[in-house]
C-alpha cells in the first residue's frame, strides 16, 4: 500500500517521540514531558483555530483553569472531590469544557462575534481571568498555589520517574491528538472546515453553525484543561499568569509557527519553539525574545501556513477522495464535500 | 496615436488567460465602442488598460508613454481616466469629495475643482454636499464620469455607462459625453450593450471575441444594416 | 459637592487620556483595519524617547516633539517591512504585530533595562478648577487629548491628504485609478497612527512609571474603547473612551482598582457582544 508523505511523517514523528525518553535519560525526558504538555495545549488551539477558524486570544483561560483544578483538588481544598489525581483530571477536563461551552454560547449565539471583535473580546476575557485569579484568595491569590504533587503511578501515590512522566504525557498527547483527528476527519470536521471558509454560506446550506462552533470550542477547552492539569503536576505550582494574556498569545505563536491547519504541525510547533527557546535563550540570553519576536513576524509574513504544515498535511479522508460523481443526490452529503473541495482549492 | 495596444495577455491568478493577445489602437479624438458577448473579456480589457490588472505580456502605450509594469496610479497620471462598471463611487463621501479625489491624484492639476465642474451635470452641483451613496443610479453614473473628467484625462475608458439607468438620463449622458469629447478632443473607449447609446456616440466599432479583438471592424452605420454582425458578436 | 466635581474632572481626565492613547489605534485599526498589537510598544517607545532626550540633557518639551517623529519613522519601517505584505490577511496582522511587539519591548529592555524610570513633572503645581485644586499637568494632558483628537479629525476629514487617505482605504483600486499613489498613502497613514501613539506615550511619561510593561496597561482599554464606540469613527472612539474611562473612574472611587477593571472589562465585553458595530453604529 502506498502511504502518503504526510501520513508517513506523522507516524514517524510519533515513533520518534515514543523512542526518545529512554535515549534522553531521566532529566531530559522530563524536559520533553514539559514540551509535550505545551504541545497538547497548542493542539487544543490548533483544533479550534486551524479547523474551525475561530481565533481565540484567551486559550490560556482553559489551560489555567485545568491547572488550577488539578492544584485545588490534589491539595485537598475541595474535600467533596477527595484529593486523588483522578479527581483532579476529571475536574480539569470538565470545568474548562463547561466554561468553554458557556463562553462559546455567549460568543456565538445570535449574530456571532468574529474577526477583530472575537479576538479582542477573548483577549479581554483572558485579562479579566488573570486579574480575577490574582484577587481570589481561595486559589492562592497573587502567589498562586504551591506543593502540587507530581504525576504518580495510577492507583498509587509514588511519583513517576522522568521517563515514566514522559510516557504518560505522550500518552495523553496521543489521546488528545486522536480526538482532534477524529473530529477533523469526520463529516463534522468537514462542516467545521466549511465554516472556516465561508460561515454565511455554511449557514445557508442548512447547518447549525453555532452549535458546531460551540462543540469544537468545548472540546478544545477540555483538551487545554488536560494540558493545564499535566502542567500543574509537572511543575508543582500554579499561578495567575497561567490563565493570562501572555500565555494565550504564546500558544498562538507556537501554533502559527508550526502550522494551524494541521494538528500535528501545531503540536510540533510548540515543541519546536520551546526547544529553540531552551537552546537559544542560553546562547542569546536577553536577545532571545528580540529574536523570537522578529522570527515570528517573519514567519507570519513569509510562511503564512506555518513551517511544518505542508510536510505534515494528511491526505483527505477516504470518503472525500472519490473522484467519480456520487450518484446520491443527498445534499447533506454533497454540501460538505463541496466545501472541502473549496477549502482545498483555497489553501 | 492616442492608445497603442499590442499582444496584451492578462488574467486572474485562478482563472488563466482572459485576454489572449489583444491588439488595437485608437487615434486621438476618436470615440470607439467595444462590443462583444458576455464573458469575452471586455471588462478585463478595461481593467488592464487602466492598470488595475497586471499584464502577463504585451504593450500598452498611451500618448507615446509605455505603461507596462507601472503601478496603477501612473496609468491615471499618463492621462487614462476610468469609469468602471458598477460606477464605484465613494459612497460614504460627499459628492464634492468624490470629485476632489479625481483632481487630487494629478499633481499637475490645481487642488480645487474647475469652475465648469458643476455645470456639466447640474444635478451634481445641487447635491454637492450630499453623501454620494444617496444619489440615484443615474446620478452616481454622472458623478463617476465627472470624477474621471475632473482629472483632465486624454483617454476616457467607460465600462457599461448605461447599465441600470433610466433612459432619459442615459440620453443626457450620451449627449453630454459627445459634446465634451468634441470640445476637448478627448479619446473615448466605451464598452456598452445599449446600441442606441453606441450609435449616438461612437464612430468606429471593435468587436471582442475569445480574449482577442476580432479582425472584423465596423463603422457605426453598419451595425443596424448588417444582421450578421449582430448575430455573431452580440446575440446572447 | 467638591468631591462630585473632583470625580467629574477625574472622569473627564481619564476619558481624554484614553482618547489620546486611542487615537493612533483609531487610525491604524479603525481606518486601516490592521489590528496593531504593537500599539502598546509604540506608546512605550514614545515615553522612553522622552526619557532618553532628558537624560541626554534635552528638555522634556524637546522630547515631546522628537518622540512622534521617531515613531513616525518606526511606523514607516514597520509598514514597509511587515504590514504591506499582509494587508489582505487580517488575522496575520494580529500575529505579525504581536511578534513585533515582543521584539520592540525586548529592544527597549536591552537599551534601558527592565526597571522603571521616573520623569520630572514639567508643569508642577496645581490649578484651581471650580473650587477644586487639580494637578496642572493633568489639565495639560486633557488639553492635549482634546487638541489631538480635533487635530486628527481635521487632518483626515478636512484636508486633501486626509481625503486621499480615506479614499484609498474605502476603495483602493478605484483610488489608484484616479491617480492616487496608494502605497504612499498606506505608509503615511500607518506612520501617522504610530506617531500619534508615540506622542501619547511621551505626554503620559511624567505621570506614569515608565517601564517596559506600561504599554500593556493601555492596550486592552484602548482596543475596547475603539470597539465599544464603533470602529471607523473618531466620534465613536471619543464615546468609547468616555464609556471606558468614565466607568473605570467611577468604580475606582468605590472598588479596588483591579475589581473595577474586571467590572469595566466585563461590561465592555457585553457591549461588544450585543452591539458588535459599537454604540455609534457603523453604516458601512
Amino acid at each position: 500500500m502506498r502511504v502518503a508523505r504526510g501520513t508517513f511523517l506523522t507516524l514517524l514523528c510519533w515513533v520518534v517521540l515514543a523512542l526518545l525518553p529512554p535515549v534522553l535519560g531521566d532529566w531530559n525526558a522530563s524536559l520533553l514531558a514539559q514540551y509535550v504538555i505545551y504541545g497538547i495545549f497548542a493542539l487544543s488551539l490548533g483544533l479550534l483555530w486551524g479547523t474551525a477558524g475561530i481565533l481565540c486570544f484567551g486559550q490560556a483561560i482553559f489551560f489555567g483553569m485545568g491547572a488550577y483544578s488539578m492544584a485545588v483538588v490534589t491539595l485537598g481544598k475541595l474535600p467533596a472531590l477527595g484529593s486523588s489525581q483522578w479527581a483532579g483530571f476529571a475536574l480539569a477536563l470538565v470545568l474548562p469544557a463547561v466554561a468553554a461551552a458557556l463562553i462559546g454560547w455567549l460568543l456565538f449565539r445570535g449574530r456571532a462575534l468574529a474577526g477583530a471583535q472575537l479576538g479582542i473580546v477573548t483577549l479581554c476575557a483572558a485579562v479579566v481571568a488573570e486579574t480575577a485569579a490574582r484577587r481570589w484568595d481561595f486559589i492562592g491569590g497573587f502567589n498562586g498555589l504551591f506543593g502540587v504533587p507530581s504525576l504518580a503511578f495510577p492507583f498509587e501515590s509514588d511519583a513517576l520517574s522522568g521517563i515514566g512522566t514522559a510516557y504518560a504525557t505522550l500518552g495523553a498527547a496521543l489521546a488528545a491528538y486522536l480526538v482532534g483527528l477524529a473530529i477533523t476527519r469526520s463529516p463534522l470536521g468537514t462542516v467545521l472546515a466549511a465554516i472556516r471558509n465561508d460561515e454565511n454560506r455554511t449557514i445557508h446550506l442548512g447547518y447549525n453553525v453555532r452549535n458546531h462552533k460551540i462543540f469544537v470550542f468545548t472540546v478544545s477547552g477540555g483538551i487545554a484543561g488536560l494540558a493545564g492539569a499535566l502542567f500543574a503536576l509537572q511543575f508543582g505550582f500554579v499561578s495567575p499568569s497561567l490563565v493570562g494574556f501572555a500565555l494565550s498569545t504564546e500558544v498562538l505563536i507556537w501554533v502559527a509557527v508550526g502550522g494551524r491547519a494541521v494538528l500535528m504541525a501545531a503540536f510540533l510547533g510548540a515543541l519546536l519553539v520551546r526547544s529553540a527557546e531552551t537552546v537559544m535563550s542560553a546562547t542569546l540570553a536577553d536577545y532571545w525574545l528580540l529574536v523570537l519576536g522578529i522570527l515570528f513576524a517573519a514567519t507570519v509574513v513569509l510562511a503564512p501556513q506555518g513551517l511544518l504544515a505542508s510536510v505534515l498535511r494528511l491526505p483527505p479522508a477516504r470518503r472525500l477522495r472519490r473522484r467519480s460523481r456520487p450518484t446520491s443526490t443527498d445534499t447533506a452529503a454533497l454540501a460538505p464535500r463541496a466545501a472541502e473541495e473549496a477549502s482545498a482549492g483555497a489553501s | 496615436m492616442m492608445l497603442y495596444v499590442e499582444g496584451l495577455v492578462a488574467g486572474y491568478p485562478s482563472g488563466g488567460r482572459i485576454l489572449d493577445g489583444v491588439s488595437f489602437d485608437l487615434k486621438e479624438g476618436e470615440v470607439v465602442a467595444l462590443l462583444g458577448r458576455n464573458g469575452m473579456g471586455k471588462t478585463t480589457l478595461m481593467r488592464a488598460l487602466c492598470g488595475q490588472l497586471p499584464l502577463q505580456a504585451g504593450t500598452i502605450r498611451c500618448g507615446g508613454q509605455s505603461l507596462g509594469g507601472q503601478p496603477t496610479f501612473q496609468f491615471a497620471r499618463a492621462g487614462i481616466g476610468y469609469v468602471p462598471q458598477g460606477r464605484e463611487i465613494f459612497a460614504n463621501f460627499t459628492v464634492e469629495e468624490n470629485l476632489m479625489l479625481g483632481a487630487l491624484g494629478k499633481p499637475s492639476l490645481p487642488r480645487s475643482l474647475p469652475a465648469e465642474t458643476f455645470e456639466i451635470f447640474p444635478i451634481l452641483g445641487e447635491r454637492r454636499a450630499q453623501r454620494a451613496g444617496t444619489l440615484s443610479g443615474g446620478q452616481q453614473q454622472q458623478l463617476a464620469i465627472m470624477r474621471a473628467l475632473v482629472g483632465q484625462p486624454r483617454l476616457l475608458l467607460l465600462d457599461e455607462p448605461s447599465e441600470g439607468i433610466q433612459p432619459s438620463i442615459v440620453d443626457e449622458i450620451a449627449v453630454t459625453l459627445g459634446r465634451i469629447a468634441r470640445e476637448r478632443g478627448l479619446t473615448v473607449l466605451i464598452v456598452e450593450q445599449n446600441l442606441d447609446f453606441v450609435e449616438q456616440l461612437a464612430s468606429r466599432i471593435l468587436f471582442m471575441e475569445n480574449g482577442r479583438i476580432a479582425a472584423r471592424q465596423a463603422e457605426v452605420g453598419e451595425l443596424r444594416s448588417d444582421s450578421d454582425l449582430i448575430h455573431r458578436f452580440l446575440s446572447i | 459637592m467638591a468631591t462630585a466635581i473632583a470625580l467629574s474632572i477625574d472622569m473627564l481626565s481619564f476619558t481624554l487620556t484614553l482618547l489620546l492613547v486611542t487615537l493612533g489605534l483609531v487610525v491604524i485599526f479603525g481606518m486601516m483595519n490592521v489590528i496593531n498589537m504593537a500599539h502598546g510598544e509604540f506608546f512605550l517607545i514614545g515615553a522612553y524617547a522622552v526619557v532618553a532626550v532628558t537624560r541626554a540633557g534635552g528638555s522634556f518639551w524637546l522630547g515631546l516633539v522628537l518622540a512622534p517623529c521617531l515613531l513616525a519613522l518606526i511606523g514607516f519601517a514597520v509598514e514597509w517591512l511587515v504590514i504591506r505584505h499582509i494587508y489582505r490577511r487580517f488575522i496575520d496582522t494580529i500575529l505579525a504585530t504581536w511578534g513585533l511587539s515582543l521584539a520592540l519591548k525586548q529592544g527597549v529592555i536591552l537599551l534601558f533595562g527592565p526597571g522603571s524610570q521616573s520623569m520630572l513633572n514639567p508643569i508642577p503645581g496645581t490649578v484651581e478648577v471650580l473650587g477644586v485644586s487639580y494637578p496642572a499637568y493633568r489639565l495639560f494632558i486633557m488639553g492635549m487629548g482634546l487638541a489631538l483628537a480635533l487635530g486628527t479629525y481635521w487632518l483626515f476629514f478636512r484636508t486633501a491628504l486626509g481625503l486621499q487617505a480615506r479614499g484609498v482605504i474605502a476603495n483602493r483600486a478605484m483610488a489608484a485609478s484616479l491617480g492616487i499613489n496608494t502605497r504612499r498613502m498606506d505608509w503615511a497613514t500607518f506612520a501617522t497612527g504610530a506617531a500619534l501613539a508615540g506622542f501619547a506615550g511621551a505626554v503620559m511619561s511624567p505621570i506614569m512609571s515608565v517601564d517596559p510593561q506600561m504599554g500593556m496597561g493601555f492596550l486592552v482599554p484602548s482596543f475596547l474603547a475603539v470597539l465599544v464606540g464603533g470602529v471607523n469613527s473618531l466620534v465613536g472612539a471619543a464615546l468609547g473612551s468616555g464609556v471606558i474611562g468614565g466607568t473605570t473612574t467611577m468604580l475606582s472611587a468605590r472598588l479596588d482598582q483591579a475589581d473595577a477593571q474586571i467590572v469595566v472589562f466585563l461590561l465592555a465585553i457585553m457591549v461588544i457582544r450585543f452591539f458588535p458595530q459599537g454604540l455609534t453604529g457603523d453604516r458601512r
